[in-house]
């Protein structure tokens, strides 16, 4: 197994990491999300992509202030070891939470679609002992699996090839046929769709080439906003605004306009095969989530038992007795925490900047 | 002082006490009394009379040119001498010991190769003697560069394996690692050289083959010179070649002397090949058992029609057929050849029909699974295929599991372990990302011969 020492990640595990993080469950929604703008969202998706650019741009300037630091490390140093450490526990909780719900919505996809005379206990429980498997491997190992998932699943876009004959190219027009509120209503219910690309603050101590780490996530971001905008664009082309609004996974929709003579549902095997896209995703962040259980409470690393533990909390959240209700305003919380974190590093920055005399690099 | 040399004789014949095929000879010749001491059985009796016997009684001095003084002293050297074919002369009068090469155990002859055979190219395939094959590759490589390294492996077996590099190309950190790995071996009896691969491979639990194994020179010489370390093992015909990425497993060296057209063609075939044979009968319990769904109307119904009689679920259907097919398959190899075909076929046939009309089987399943099987040996290495077997059971189960999404897990778990594994320190699944852009000139597509002069990124050969 690859190590955690040292430097692992070259360039295209950086470039395939950032992607494949960025694309979950969130891009199969991503359309609905945004239908407060209706046919206008079509370039929401390169706003996007701006403001990742802009925030990315804040997290690597930051985590290039302490090339071997990660978040954790660096929360303490800046805040102090009390505040510090509430805040990484707070860290964990949000990760653990954000990757139990990516499961859980993923897991309630299949078992609408796929699976439907199952219950999801089992299903869950292979697809975590498969999640400890991967990220046991340490990041080398994941971002490895995130290049393999970028060629596996890249071909599902052609899939949508019948949906953009379907399509009506005019409903592109007018641009900009929106209010401020349903834009902002928008940008609030469709940014964590791409959220996923803020965890190089955990893994930049592991990029060899650090100097262009930047320059390799951003291909990355683009890739994965290209991928979005493609999803709106198509949607757009297809679908009334009605449908918009009312269709929740309109992207499985999409494959189920193809026609061919032998198979007739392509969005089963999409919905499937997208199971890499999950584990690319939630496997960065349990890894995120050990690293800060390592930092936080154990003084030898290498040991495998927090991941162990963070994996049966997750299946408890997934399959707690609460009502379907609660968990999704669970899920749905801890998406606006994800935004917190994306912003979080601008507010180190600033501290950073008053304190820099007394803080050690 | 006379006594002395008794001594030393009465120990070696305690020694090789109640070995039968040692023979003990007094010989008289012009520098006094001889005893010659031999293993019958590793020396022809042709090379014993010209190496010594004649010498012995007309020209001493060609004795004194061709043997090696031994120290009688130690006794365990002085067996281990004889039991490598060596014969010693014990000379009484000047109480010297000396040791004559003389092994020449009898060794098959070079013959066509019955498991990697090809259309094009040599048809020449390693024997069981070490000489014979490193001599074979030698005769291809004239080069001084090609090195090659004698270790002695199996605390009881004692077999000679030889290492074989370019040494001006081979990673010697590579090279480093693998006698490392050697030198570590700790166990008694090697009767294959495979033995040897299960020891020394980075990880010994997974299904798959890290090592490249053949029985071709030319295929060997063509890794030697790409900077690949060859292991060869006295008594063994199979030679390893290490490290070697998962793609190359799908390659035959016939590749290199077809045209390009038809050997990307059939790398292709061979390639994707793997993916469908693990792929296609669990396929089809998914689509049965949990998404009916995803078949057309009139295909469904085709399927259904085939199956109205199986009283089994799909499950227990494919398991079913899959398991008649191992068992005709290890039938098939284990009878005598002339049995082993007539019975193979006729069985195949009988059972497959009978089971069909029996209504015990669906004749589209049947279709399957033998499509699947040939598939399956597509792979020239024959360790492969047995893998592509294994695997195809967990994607049965899984699918029977979960279906669509069971096989998907079992994928992302086949392409995890496939991209964890590694050879020699080397990533297996290299073509992931490859090494060097000039790998991919020689992967699924084999480019025309003349783009083809780069060495593979995976041997980490020396840059010049």
């Amino acid at each position: 197994m690859s190590t955690t020492n040292g430097k692992v990640l070259n360039r295209y595990h950086v470039i395939f990491l950032a992607q494949s993080i960025m694309v979950g469950t969130g891009i199969l929604s991503l359309p609905q999300k945004l239908s407060s703008m209706g046919y206008a969202q079509t370039f929401m998706p390169l706003l996007f992509g701006l403001l990742a650019t802009l925030t990315a741009f804040a997290m690597v300037w930051l985590c290039s202030k302490f090339p071997n630091d990660d978040l954790f490390r660096m929360n303490e140093k800046l805040l102090g070891k009390w505040v510090g450490r509430l805040i990484n526990f707070l860290i964990i909780i949000q990760f653990i939470v954000f990757s139990a719900g990516i499961i859980s919505n993923y897991m309630h996809l299949i078992q609408s679609t796929a699976l439907q005379e199952q219950t999801i206990t089992l299903p869950v429980l292979c697809f975590l002992l498969l999640l400890i498997y991967i990220v046991s491997g340490g990041i080398k190992s994941i971002a490895r699996f995130s290049v393999m998932t970028f060629f596996i699943t890249i071909w599902i876009i052609y899939f949508t090839r019948w949906a953009i004959e379907k399509g009506d190219p005019s409903h592109f027009f007018p641009l900009f046929n929106f209010t401020s509120k349903e834009f902002f209503e928008a940008i609030k219910q469709g940014y964590f769709s791409i959220l996923g690309y803020e965890l190089i603050l955990f893994y930049f101590p592991f990029i060899i080439d650090q100097k262009k780490a930047f320059r390799h996530s951003l291909i990355g971001i683009w890739i994965s906003i290209f991928l979005c905008f493609i999803t709106t664009a198509i949607s757009v082309m297809y679908y009334s605004e009605w449908q918009l609004k009312r269709v929740e996974f309109s992207v499985l929709n999409l494959f189920k306009a193809g026609e061919f003579t032998f198979i007739e549902r392509i969005d089963i095997i999409g919905i499937t095969l997208w199971v890499f896209l999950i584990l690319s995703s939630v496997t960065a962040y349990v890894w995120c989530a050990k690293r800060g259980v390592d930092t936080l409470f154990t003084k030898k690393k290498k040991q495998n038992y927090p991941l162990y533990v963070i994996t049966i909390i997750i299946f408890v959240i997934i399959r707690m007795p609460f009502s379907r209700e609660f968990q999704e305003k669970l899920f749905l919380a801890s998406n606006y925490v994800g935004y917190l974190i994306v912003i979080w590093p601008v507010f180190l920055i600033i501290i950073y900047t008053l304190r820099k005399k007394q803080v050690q690099v | 002082m006379n006594k002395i040399p008794e001594q030393i004789v009465a120990k070696i014949k305690q020694e090789i006490d109640k070995v039968d095929d040692v023979k003990l000879k007094m010989v008289a010749t012009e520098e006094g009394d001889v005893t010659v001491i031999y293993f019958s059985s590793l020396i022809e009796k042709m090379t014993l009379q010209t190496m010594v016997t004649i010498p012995l009684a007309n020209n001493l001095k060609q004795i004194h040119q061709m043997a090696q003084y031994v120290d009688p002293k130690d006794i365990q050297g002085v067996v281990k001498k004889l039991n490598a074919g060596q014969t010693l002369l014990f000379f009484h009068e000047v109480n010297a010991l000396l040791s004559v090469d003389t092994y020449s155990a009898p060794t098959r002859a070079i013959t066509d190769t019955e498991t990697e055979s090809t259309v094009i190219g040599p048809q020449d395939a390693f024997t069981e003697s070490l000489e014979t094959n490193i001599s074979l590759v030698r005769r291809r490589i004239q080069s001084s560069m090609l090195k090659n390294e004698n270790h002695i492996v199996g605390s009881e077996t004692n077999i000679k394996i030889s290492i074989m590099y370019m040494e001006n190309i081979v990673s010697h950190s590579n090279l480093d690692d693998l006698r490392n790995r050697i030198d570590q071996v700790d166990y008694p009896l090697f009767t294959d050289i495979s033995v040897l691969k299960q020891l020394i491979e980075d990880n010994p639990l997974s299904p798959f083959p890290q090592y490249y194994m053949t029985v071709r020179p030319d295929s060997i010489c063509r890794y030697l010179l790409d900077g690949r370390i060859v292991i060869f093992m006295d008594n063994s015909q199979l030679a390893i070649v290490c490290p070697t990425s998962f793609f190359e497993m799908f390659v035959s060296i016939e590749d290199y002397y077809n045209r390009w057209t038809t050997a990307s063609l059939l790398r292709m075939l061979r390639f994707f090949g793997f993916f469908l044979t693990i792929m296609i009968t669990p396929m089809y319990i998914s689509a049965l058992t949990f998404h009916p769904e995803i078949l057309p109307y009139e295909l469904l119904l085709n399927l259904q029609e085939s199956r109205s009689k199986v009283p089994f679920p799909p499950l227990i259907e494919v398991l079913f057929i899959e398991l008649i097919i191992e068992v005709l398959r290890e039938a098939g190899s284990r009878m005598p050849a002339k049995v082993g075909q007539t019975i193979g076929i006729v069985g195949g046939i009988v059972i497959g029909t009978a089971a069909v009309e029996a209504g015990l089987l669906s004749n589209i399943l049947i279709v399957l699974v033998a499509t699947s099987a040939l598939l399956s040996f597509l792979p020239p290495i024959f360790l492969m295929s047995n893998t592509s077997r294994f695997i195809r059971y967990i994607f049965i189960l899984s699918a029977g599991l979960f279906g669509l999404f069971g096989q998907m897990l079992a994928f992302a778990w086949l392409i995890h372990h496939l991209l964890s594994l590694k050879s020699l320190g080397t990533h297996y699944m290299t073509p992931a990302i490859p090494r060097k852009p000039t790998d991919l000139l020689d992967n699924v597509i084999r480019f025309p011969t003349k783009y083809l002069k780069n060495k593979s990124g995976i041997s980490k050969a020396q840059k010049k």
